[in-house]
């Protein structure tokens, strides 16, 4: 069998997205290095990964979507479901770009590299959400991992960034080695890479049942440690807390929504058949208990931090678990009950996108050169002294709790009606969500508490809030569409229900 | 199976393994180093025995011919002599840690017990076989695979390459002196700034609290 990568123009459309991100990230390298000034850097990242972005969303509704050059459909999966995974990917990580324009340049860390980092990462974090082969699973998860892990220790000279980066990398790259071996035993159980194989291999029972469960433990655990699922969660704090605001930003939104595309392509594709999507014998009671203590976690560590940052984390390890109860909700036969939670964690992934966004980017708008917002302290006061740079940061903390009517509401909403319409079995993990979404409660408010209602102690140094043109265009535009999803969802949950009918 | 190649099969795995023990286990870094190298070669080793003729003679040759040397280099150039790292693990860590391994060795060999093994070491290529067994894994052949039928992972890996690069020089590279000596000015002027400003946001905040909070 030859394949070929020759086809007509039209059937290169489907890709377009891809390869633009991935020039984009070649043009940056070259404007960087023929260029002075780094200011127009994030401009064009930006722009790149919005037009990338928005092509991927008019593919989403099917529109021009024709068949990929037979050479590419082996590896990479290019319908209106990897389209809608590149929409929300590149709004990611265009959205932290642009935060990164403003929070380098304040901070006087701007190079040139850090764009290039982004936009790359992006690219494999696409590559990861359409990958249809265990081989190119493999490499998006590198490419995605080695930027994230350099944007990480990017701050030079800064212990914490070093300690996080360092980190981050040995126990990635350790999980990493978990999923290859894992990838190594599912080929030997079947004698396939490609997921199609592996899912009609599994569902003849021509498989080596050992092996494959093992394989299938190992692959899964590699890649929830990417969401950072309870017990792989270890390092997130530290990450998130030593990287620069705009890398943790992308590491959240960015990482997490690639690493669940991928985690629900190998299941529906691979792992779908009765006995290995069993409640008793196969992934789901792993990943169920997975759930339940990542979501009791998540919120109650959050819950006693000091550090708004490493709040932040905590309560996106919290998100992770809501989102795998979606995940989990796969189990279930009925196709209606699979569709409704597959589009569920879709619309929660894009509204968790842009809210993460929101509080991120406020806590960068917040501090400036002289004084960083970091802890709850820092924030006392900020509130009154300056309203419109603290209103962005109410709504996305009211969007990241799961307030109406925001898009964080809605996702929540959507994941945890498709859990109860799959039946009883998954009742306590609703039950475990919704209480421990009231503790989640507790520290968002907190800081709605001290934006507003206390007072900063007499004679500390006070965060002044940054002026940057950057980051009031990411707040403006985050906001607005937390906002939109939250107010006319339909158009949103329509796309991420088209997509989720046919898998590509 | 020929005896011969389930001997070397045998002696190439056993090679593979204590290296492997030996690489993570030793304290100097030089014999690390040298313990690789022997796991290395003991990897393209078991390659031959599949008649993976390429892939054995690249392992040597990029992996033991340039990836260790630069590894030797590097240790050359920090010093073999390092200092004994102190220990900083207690002995209940330490047998944790021996236990999950044992556990998960234990896991690893009841998941693979009901394996048979008939394709450890193939042996020659039989008359009736044809062309395609004589050429298998030989340049041709493995062209044929990297750039034909894989030719999207191949390019993929381009990336791949590229954020490697620009990842180690984002986190190696700190500003150079021209560029930290023009943002010093600028950020003085901009620290002095923020201070005044820090100062009447303070007098703000000491004002509002004084008139009851709501301000």
């Amino acid at each position: 069998m030859t394949a070929s990568l020759t086809g007509s123009m039209a059937s290169w459309v489907p890709l377009m997205p891809l390869l633009l991100v991935a020039i984009g990230g070649f043009a940056l390298l070259v404007v960087d290095a023929l260029s002075d000034e780094h200011a127009e850097l994030a401009t064009l990242s930006s722009v790149v990964l919005f037009c990338a972005g928005a092509l991927a969303a008019v593919l989403a509704t099917g529109k021009g979507l024709v068949p990929p050059p037979s050479g590419v459909a082996p590896y990479l999966a290019v319908g209106q479901m990897s389209q809608f995974w590149n929409a929300t990917i590149c709004c990611g990580a265009g959205l932290s770009a642009l935060l990164a324009g403003g929070y380098l340049h304040e901070h006087a860390l701007e190079r040139g590299e850090f764009y290039a980092l982004i936009v790359f990462s992006a690219f494999g974090a696409m590559v990861l959400a359409a990958a249809t082969d265990l081989l190119s699973i493999f490499i998006g998860l590198e490419t995605m991992s080695l930027g994230v892990y350099s944007m990480v220790a990017y701050r030079r000279g800064s212990p914490r960034a070093a300690e996080g980066g360092l980190k981050y990398f040995l126990l990635g790259s350790f999980a990493a080695a978990v999923l290859l071996f894992g990838s190594a035993l599912i080929y030997g159980a079947t004698g396939h890479t490609d997921l199609a194989g592996i899912g009609q291999s599994v569902r003849d029972g021509h498989a080596n049942l050992r092996l494959l469960i093992l394989g299938m433990l190992m692959l899964l655990s590699g890649l929830t440690f990417k969401v950072s699922a309870v017990p792989f969660h270890m390092w997130t704090p530290d990450a998130y807390e030593g990287a620069v605001t705009p890398a943790t930003t992308f590491m959240s939104v960015v990482v997490k929504t690639a690493a669940f595309a991928v985690l629900l392509r190998v299941i529906l594709t691979c792992f779908s058949d009765e006995l290995s999507a069993s409640l008793r014998t196969g992934w789901p009671g792993m990943l169920a208990p997975m759930a339940a203590a990542t979501m009791i976690l998540g919120n109650f560590a959050a819950a006693r931090q000091a550090n708004v940052k490493r709040m932040l984390a905590y309560s996106s390890i919290a998100h992770a678990g809501y989102i795998l109860v979606g995940v989990v909700t796969l189990y279930s036969g009925d196709e209606q009950v699979r569709q409704t939670a597959v589009s569920g964690v879709m619309f929660y992934l894009l509204a968790y996108t842009v809210s993460n966004v929101l509080a991120f980017g406020s806590l960068i708008a917040l501090g400036s050169y002289a004084k960083e917002a970091v802890s709850y302290e820092d924030l006392a006061g900020a509130g009154r002294r300056h309203p419109l740079a603290a209103l962005p940061f109410v709504l996305g903390v009211l969007s990241l709790m799961g307030f109406p009517p925001t898009a964080g509401f809605l996702g929540k909403w959507y994941v945890f009606s498709a859990a109860i319409a799959s039946g009883n079995d998954l009742l306590w993990l609703v039950i475990v969500g919704v209480l421990s979404s009231v503790v989640g409660a507790y520290y968002y408010l907190r800081v709605i508490v001290y934006l507003f209602m206390k007072s900063p102690e007499p004679g500390a140094a006070i965060a002044v809030p940054m002026r940057s043109g950057y980051v009031v265009l990411a707040l403006v535009l985050s906001g607005y569409f937390v906002l939109k999803m939250g107010v006319t969802p339909a158009p949103y949950i329509d796309l991420a229900l088209s997509a989720a009918s046919k898998l590509g | 199976m020929t005896a011969g190649g389930e001997a070397l099969f045998a002696f190439c795995a056993l090679v593979a393994v204590l290296s492997a023990l030996g690489t993570v286990i030793v304290h100097s870094p030089i014999r690390a180093a040298m313990s690789l190298l022997a796991h290395i070669i003991a990897l393209s080793g078991l390659f031959l025995l599949l008649h993976a003729q390429l892939l054995a003679a690249l392992q040597m040759l990029v992996y033991a011919g340039a990836v260790v040397v630069l590894f030797v280099f590097v240790i050359m150039m920090i010093g073999p002599s390092v200092p004994e790292p102190p220990v900083l693990r207690g002995m209940v860590t330490k047998t944790a840690a021996i236990a999950i391994m044992v556990v998960l060795t234990a896991i690893l060999a009841f998941s693979l017990m009901p394996v048979h093994m008939p394709d450890i070491a193939l042996g020659p290529c039989l008359p009736g076989e044809g062309a395609e067994c004589d050429q298998f894994g030989g340049v041709g052949a493995f062209s044929q695979s990297l750039f034909l039928d894989g030719l999207v992972p191949f390019e993929l890996i381009s990336v791949l390459l590229t954020v490697a690069i620009v990842g180690a020089i984002a986190v190696a590279r700190g500003r150079s002196r021209e560029e930290v000596a023009a943002s010093q000015h600028k950020r003085d002027a901009q620290a002095k700034a923020a201070a005044e400003q820090g100062a009447r946001e303070q007098a703000m905040a000491a004002e509002v609290s004084a008139h009851g909070g709501h301000g």
